[in-house]
């Protein structure tokens, strides 16, 4: 058992975002979470990544309950999140944000006389030639392109050398050319590296090109959950958000 | 690669050569300057220190914290009462100034670290105002607003020319093991934090706890920067401990450029030449230097030394452009 929500609820007031929700990811895979808006997608990743706790229900990972966990300690255990909307580092280089990632996950940051900049050269240069950021790695964070920020923020993540990497919508505003590129660059580092991938989308051929594992949302209920064909084949799903056309 | 080599070497050469002039200038200073002017330079160093300590939060971390006078003050006093009514040696009364100063700045940061922005500026206005208020009313115990008198230095220390060289070495250390802390991965932190402090939390980094860290710290350089200033006063007095003295840091900051090192430490030397050029002529000095902030952030926005520094990248750009160009 990798990661596995029991039961899990959020209620922000009287709404119910998520609503007793049971699922395993399974170590390796590629597993996506889609709905339609307001379905609870987003909320269900905040849950599992600390973003938010949950009203009731628990999150174990690796066998250990993390439902109370603050996020920077599920971080520590090998679960990093990229967020829908963009979140880089501004006024930090390229280069000196992946080194961040590298930094808190190899457990330097504690360091006060050595320079930061002589760590981890060799492991922030790969990242950068993987995600293909390497000609810009002292460009300034925030005058790069937003398909490369998007890829920034892939990188800062894989600095943390994660074992769940938790990504929200990972193509939101990228040009389809950009879409292919990023997906083809998921499936690289979950191919090479063994990450589990989780990640929320709403572009369905992305969905289905990727994912070996599908969970539908709807309302904040769980309503299907398997493979990208029994899902498409699921009558329920097609009824409430492929509208019959999957 | 040994291109690069001596091109790096090539620009530490160049980079240190301005620094290695001021040294040489800050080392015959007392030859040049009057003792009026020297005292005004040893206020310069020590209030730099103190505007270092507080652009660490700043510059840096991205906190303005608006308490900072209150550790500048309580290791003064510290150092004060140490020294005159226990009669303790003087070099351990400066460390106890400081650990005063770190010990305080922990129980003050536990409670500030927890906020951001304008809350945690004015929650650190408040526990500075606070421990003010202590000092100024506990009579009996502090002297209340006469202070304390007669804090002497050691002997060898009593002249103005040997107390100058005593701060100008406790500034240029500080001032180094800051810079270190700077460009270690502590500080890189601190900065990916003022940058974006989400994104570092998900990156597993307590933010709090770093906060409390940098806090500390900037508290016990500020608690180094008042336990060092007493002994030359010879007296220490609860306005130090106050908001205004808080705001000096804060103004030389944004006179400076906070995002520059030096930036703070510019802009302090400047205050305080300034003043003491301008009370020759009026007493309206809070008039000029409203003046003096106006014109900065209107005309300067990121500080003399940050506006500079975008002009020189701006023209490094502009020749890179044109060299590169057929």
């Amino acid at each position: 058992m990798f990661l596995q929500t029991q039961q899990i609820t959020k209620e922000f007031g009287k709404l119910r975002a998520v609503n007793n929700v049971s699922l395993e990811i399974v170590k390796g895979d590629i597993h996506a979470i889609i709905g339609p808006n307001g379905a609870g997608k987003s909320t269900y990743f905040n849950l599992v990544t600390g973003y938010h706790r949950a009203t009731s229900g628990k999150v174990i990972f690796k066998g250990k309950e993390i439902t109370h966990l603050p996020a920077y300690s599920r971080c520590n255990l090998g679960i990093t999140r990229s967020f829908q909307i963009t979140s880089i580092y501004p006024k930090l280089t390229v280069y000196e944000s992946v080194l961040q990632g590298l930094l808190c996950h190899r457990k330097v940051t504690l360091n006060f006389f050595s320079s930061a900049k002589k760590f981890f050269k060799e492991e922030v240069c790969r990242i950068l030639e993987d995600v293909g950021l390497a000609d810009q790695a002292n460009t300034l964070g925030d005058s790069i392109s937003h398909g490369d920020k998007k890829r920034l923020e892939l990188a800062i993540t894989l600095g943390t050398e994660p074992e769940l990497l938790c990504l929200d919508e990972p193509t939101c505003g990228m040009s389809p050319e950009e879409t292919d590129v990023a997906m083809s660059l998921i499936k690289k580092f979950s191919e090479e590296r063994g990450l589990t991938i989780l990640f929320t989308e709403h572009d369905m051929s992305v969905v289905f090109g990727i994912a070996k594992r599908i969970s539908v949302l709807h309302q904040g209920t769980l309503i299907a959950d398997g493979t990208p064909q029994e899902v498409r084949a699921s009558e329920e799903v097609q009824k409430v958000y492929l509208g019959g056309s999957a | 690669m040994l291109t690069n080599q001596t091109e790096k070497k090539d620009s530490i050469v160049k980079r240190g050569w301005w620094l290695g002039l001021l040294f040489i200038l800050f080392l015959i200073a007392p030859s040049i300057l009057s003792e009026f002017y020297l005292s005004i330079l040893c206020e310069a160093l020590v209030m730099s220190l103190l505007a270092l300590s507080f652009n660490l939060l700043f510059g840096y971390m991205g906190q303005l914290s608006f308490g900072q006078a209150a550790f500048y003050g309580l290791s003064g006093y510290t150092v004060a009462m140490l020294v005159t009514k226990v009669h303790f040696n003087f070099w351990l009364s400066l460390v106890a100034g400081v650990l005063m100063a770190g010990v305080i700045g922990l129980v003050v940061g536990y409670f500030c670290v927890r906020l951001r922005g304008i809350y945690f500026a004015v929650l650190t206005l408040a526990f500075g105002q606070l421990l003010f208020v202590i000092i100024y009313k506990w009579h009996n115990f502090t002297g209340g607003d006469d202070g304390i008198q007669g804090v002497f230095p050691p002997d060898f220390l009593k002249s103005p020319t040997a107390y100058y060289y005593f701060i100008l070495l406790v500034f240029t250390a500080s001032a180094y093991v800051l810079w270190r802390i700077i460009q270690s991965p502590f500080g890189q932190t601190l900065k990916s934090m003022r940058e974006n402090s989400e994104r570092t939390e998900f990156l597993g980094i307590n933010i709090a706890r770093y906060q409390l860290i940098a806090f500390v710290i900037a508290a016990g350089f500020a608690g180094l920067a008042g336990a060092i200033w007493v002994p030359f006063y010879r007296s220490v007095a609860p306005f130090y401990l106050m908001w205004i003295k808080s705001g000096e840091p804060v103004m030389a900051a944004i006179l400076g450029g906070p995002p520059i090192f030096l930036g703070p430490v510019l802009g302090m030397f400047i205050m305080t030449f300034f003043h003491a050029w301008v009370l020759g002529f009026t007493i309206y000095w809070p008039v000029v230097m409203g003046a003096l902030i106006l014109v900065i952030i209107f005309f300067l926005p990121g500080g003399i030394l940050g506006f500079a520094h975008e002009k020189l990248k701006e023209r490094k750009e502009k020749l890179n452009l044109t060299k590169g160009q057929p």
